[in-house]
């Protein structure tokens, strides 16, 4: 039973670091705790749910189409939005995201009903992999290798690539990458993209096994937040071991301590660990 | 200059707050001064309704809503077809045909919440009585407050025992509560073992972390060790969840390692059916899964589990294949199902006839005051054709007497009323079939 939920928990770990792959993008880019993040993920589904609900596009075949929504809904966020407040006092940018993750989620609740909704006959849906007693469903395995692959194509942009290291140098000190002659506005923008365009591969692939409703993205969100101070801003690497970590303490710590104490453990975790490095385990 | 226009604002907030704060605090005091008896036309009666509007319960939450608008369009209406109290004739006879008025408040499943709506509906809005609020951690505050105020609350489907264990004088519940469920769970189960051959025994509780859950937990306790735990009987593991989850599969596992014959949920309709999907993937296979007033009954969960939602089962108030037994009910049905969409389910007839019955009670008492309405409410049997006893009686404590649920099991498709009585439409399927053959 413990490989089970060993298992069971690098699933979620794996997807949890997708979501907080996003966010530490922007935090860690623009100094912004971006509360919006937790609705990319929503809507995300929701696009997922209604392509494969009205056009029968199966939310495998739909990431593409979800990848550039959200690339566009991030993109726009920043321009309409974080823009006006990046200058202004840190509460200032904050508010202004919290405003417009309410928005958005009054909004699908308007549009879309409450109701909580479930994709039941994807191509992955019901099939599952057994070995011995260990069950691990198509879903869930699709969810984990996608979030593994897209963390990893992230990074290697990040790191590897040109636009990469503007975004880095920008994260560093936004003055001097100005001075160099980085177009940081044009940085902010597509780092906020990128955040999106992150949630909503997360999103896509978590449809096809979590219910699409307004409050979906919320606890996905708020358990991001805790791994990206976990891992360090900023920090993709810090987001991926981050998301393990989280993913198993929530299993096995659930398993042997009492499932209703299993988000207590994450959190416990959390503070432990800043009490020691204020700037997390891979922070600088 | 900018330094006095600081001190202005300061001043102006801070005499904001005290208004505030005076708002808040104010207690009902009792008069001394004379009354003056005024003859005073009522045009509209005002009554408060808290449910879940937003957050992670409102798809149920908005139903509740719409059960309480439709009993509102029967009441201020003339349906002489709908044979109900109140549908008749338009309005409140004994208050010069005076309209009903349900003025929505919006708990978010937050207990603070509640308490805070309950206090604004009655103080700005000035409600004269109140229903809801579907989550008995919320109702419970928001009852504690409408009896500071002396102001009736009458809950439809809130079902933890201990709201009507503390004694309020202006608090009464429609639905069963989870003690007696559980009793009627247990019944069953004994049902099951003596006509069905079922040989199920040991018993698993997965609920949700909250009033309810924890509730219904302690109520199996409470059973098991008064009455059905020296009849064979035996609980193994009890499951305690958070209130909102990301994933259940640590719980679903720990269920699938001591496989009990028997599990009691406590869940909504969220969590049911992210358990009822984890446990077609780790291949649980209970005998039994009974579900108290949450989850099971929404249709949404037929409609999200399509094939796998066959063999769960619960207590309910009502199903489609009773509605359609029942013309006058078919008929208001017709009413929610247009506002809905779909058909009324347990909690949402419970929270209809809560707004039926204190509709009823003021029109009775002929006055808006509390204590009139409560004394109609303590005193008076009313007929409720809508609910299979067909009547509701408070007792002492403000339970219904007269509540009553049929099990209900999904089976092809449908929501099959198996036990008790002879209104049944189908034999109970004692075991879940394989996985693997479904």
């Amino acid at each position: 039973m413990i490989i089970q939920i060993i298992i069971s928990g690098i699933i979620m770990g794996l997807i949890y670091g997708l979501v907080a792959t996003g966010l530490t993008l922007t935090w860690g880019v623009l100094d912004i705790i971006n509360f919006t993040h937790g609705e990319y993920l929503m809507i995300s589904m929701y696009v997922s749910f209604w392509l494969y609900s009205l056009m029968n596009i199966d939310p495998l075949l739909s990431l593409p189409i979800v990848i550039i929504v959200m690339f566009i809904i991030g993109y726009l966020t920043y321009s309409i939005v974080v823009k006006n407040v990046i200058n202004a006092p840190a509460l200032s940018a904050l508010l202004a995201t919290f405003g417009l993750s309410l928005v958005f989620r009054n909004m699908a609740q308007f549009l879309w009903t409450p109701n909580a909704r479930f994709i039941t006959n994807s191509v992955l849906s019901g099939k599952k992999i057994s070995i011995g007693s260990i069950i691990i469903g198509y879903p869930q395995l699709a969810a984990a290798i996608g979030s593994l692959v897209v963390i990893y194509a992230i990074y290697y942009f990040i790191e590897k690539t040109k636009v990469g290291k503007s975004i880095q140098a920008t994260a560093l000190d936004k003055n001097t990458a100005k001075l160099m002659g980085i177009n940081t506005e044009r940085v902010f923008g597509l780092t906020f993209a990128i955040s999106g365009a992150a949630a909503g591969i997360a999103g896509g692939l978590l449809s096809t096994f979590y219910p699409v409703y307004p409050e979906s993205g919320i606890l996905y969100a708020l358990i991001g937040f805790v791994i990206v101070a976990l891992g360090g801003f900023g920090n993709i690497k810090g987001a991926l071991y981050g998301g393990l970590i989280i993913g198993l303490s929530e299993a096995i710590g659930g398993y042997y301590l009492g499932t209703q104490f299993k988000y207590a453990i994450i959190f416990l975790i959390y503070l432990i660990v800043i009490q020691i490095k204020p700037k997390g385990l891979f922070g600088w | 200059m900018k330094r006095k226009k600081w001190l202005s604002l300061l001043s102006l907030m801070m005499v904001i707050a005290l208004m505030i704060t005076g708002c808040t605090t104010a207690e009902p005091v009792a008069s001394e001064e004379p009354v003056v008896e005024e003859e005073i036309v009522v045009e509209t009666v005002k009554i408060g309704a808290i449910f879940p509007l937003t957050g992670g319960a409102a798809a149920t939450g908005v139903k509740l809503k719409y059960a309480v608008e439709t009993a509102q369009e029967i009441i201020n209406g003339e349906y002489p077809e709908i044979a109900f109290p109140m549908a008749e004739n338009a309005g409140l006879e004994n208050l010069d045909n005076a309209a009903i008025e349900f003025i929505f408040g919006d708990h978010q499943a937050n207990p603070e919440i509640a308490k805070s709506e309950t206090e604004r509906l009655i103080q700005n809005e000035g409600v004269v009585g109140l229903v809801g609020c579907y989550h008995s951690s919320s109702t419970k505050p928001a009852s504690a407050t409408s009896e500071r105020y002396m102001i009736p609350f009458v809950a439809g489907s809130s079902s933890s025992s201990a709201l009507t264990e503390r004694g309020l004088n202006y608090f009464v519940r429609i639905a069963p509560h989870d003690g007696m469920e559980t009793e009627f769970f247990f019944e069953y189960l004994k049902n099951l073992n003596e006509n069905y051959d079922a040989d199920v025994k040991t018993v698993a509780t997965v609920y949700i972390d909250n009033e309810y859950g924890v509730h219904a937990n302690m109520m199996v306790d409470k059973w098991l060790e008064e009455v059905y735990g020296e009849e064979g009987f035996e609980r193994i593991l009890d499951v305690k969840y958070p209130s909102d989850a990301s994933n259940v599969d640590t719980e679903v596992l720990k269920i699938k390692e001591a496989a009990p014959d028997i599990i009691f949920h406590a869940s909504y309709i969220n969590d049911m059916t992210m358990f009822a999907n984890a446990y077609q993937l780790y291949e649980v296979q209970p005998k039994v899964v009974i579900s108290y007033c949450g989850g099971f009954q929404d249709q949404q969960f037929l409609i999200n589990l399509e094939d796998a939602a066959n063999y769960y089962s619960g207590s309910n108030q009502t199903i489609p294949a009773i509605i359609a037994a029942n013309e006058a009910l078919s008929k208001a049905n017709e009413i929610y199902k247009a506002k809905s969409g779909v058909d009324f389910d347990g909690p949402a007839l419970e929270d209809f006839a809560s707004a039926m019955v204190i509709a009823e009670a003021i029109n009775m008492a002929g006055s808006t005051d509390g204590d009139a309405i409560m004394e109609v409410l303590k005193s008076e049997e009313f007929k409720a054709p809508y609910f299979a006893t067909g009547k509701i009686k408070f007792g002492e404590d403000g339970q219904n007497e007269f509540s009553a649920s049929a099990m209900t099991q999904i089976i092809g498709g449908e929501y099959q009323n198996v036990w008790p009585g002879e209104d049944t439409t189908s034999d109970p399927v004692v075991a879940f079939p394989d996985w693997s053959t479904r």
